[in-house]
């Protein structure tokens, strides 16, 4: 029965998948530069594995950044109508911008 | 003896300066051979990762656009581009900020892997964004187990029928 359109969790998926790596890569090299007397073992190379995520996990991040757009859309409009134009314009947007900003 | 007094300290200068000189570019050259390497490598893999990024960003915005679209199509509004590609590049900087606290989350509860709870808390400063998603989370928790229980009867009949079939043979 649903047909609300969403965003692709697998696409979801690669940008948290590479935010990941980078911060990955970043602790790597953080742990390297101070590791380099001490103990260099397993601890590191565990700790710099980037993180899993869940199938419903990004489903539900999907669901979440979707009602971040619907959400901005949806207040944009209610201004854009109470000026009375149909055309959601930046103006709009800029008036909704901060409390929607502060709301996710 | 003056010219003498001079051409002395002079002649040290120059050759100090001189010294300094080599030494400067001796010390200079290997370093900046390096750093040029370094920053050669680290620029390729810069430039690599930024047009993932873009990659990622537009279909990022694909999917934005024809979510706003749909949106603004209820509310019976029209929406200018450069409004939605605003709105995908807030999302999408969302989406990155999101993953790092996801990641800390799953961090803070001692897994590996992100789970439903990471992302329902990631949303816990809105009473109502996090009622939104528990009941979102709760519909596709209701969706699995059920789709376990019919593949699971579906085998159990299949079973039966094999069974049967097996049985008809013989009477």
């Amino acid at each position: 029965m649903e047909k609300e359109i969403t965003f692709d969790p697998d696409l979801i998926h690669e940008i948290f998948k590479l935010a990941w790596k980078r911060k990955a890569a970043e602790r790597g090299k953080n742990e390297l530069s101070e590791n380099m007397e001490s103990e260099v073992g397993a601890s590191s190379s565990k700790r710099s594995r980037p993180t899993f995520a869940n199938a419903n996990a990004l489903k539900l991040s999907a669901e979440l950044l979707r009602s971040f757009v619907a959400e901005a859309i949806q207040r944009a409009a209610t201004i854009a109508e109470a000026e009375g134009s149909t055309k959601i314009e930046a103006t709009h947007l800029e008036r909704i911008l901060p409390q929607l900003l502060l709301d996710f | 003896m003056t010219q003498r007094r001079f051409d002395r300290p002079l002649s040290r200068a120059s050759f100090a300066i001189g010294t300094e000189l080599a030494n400067a570019t001796m010390l200079n050259n290997s370093p900046t051979m390096e750093d040029l390497d370094g920053g050669m490598a680290s620029e390729v893999e810069r430039e690599e990762e930024e047009s993932v990024t873009h990659l990622l960003r537009d279909r990022f915005r694909l999917c934005t656009i024809s979510i706003a679209e749909a949106e603004a199509k209820q509310c019976g509004m029209e929406v200018s581009q450069p409004i939605i590609t605003c709105i995908s590049d807030l999302a999408f900087k969302f989406a990155e900020q999101l993953s790092k606290d996801l990641e800390l989350f799953a961090q803070h509860a001692g897994r590996k892997s992100v789970n439903m709870e990471d992302v329902i808390l990631s949303a816990h400063r809105n009473d109502h964004l996090t009622t939104l998603l528990r009941s979102f989370c709760n519909d596709l928790k209701a969706r699995e187990p059920n789709l376990e229980r019919k593949r699971k009867k579906n085998s159990r009949k299949e079973g039966r029928v094999a069974q049967g079939l097996l049985r008809t043979p013989d009477t």
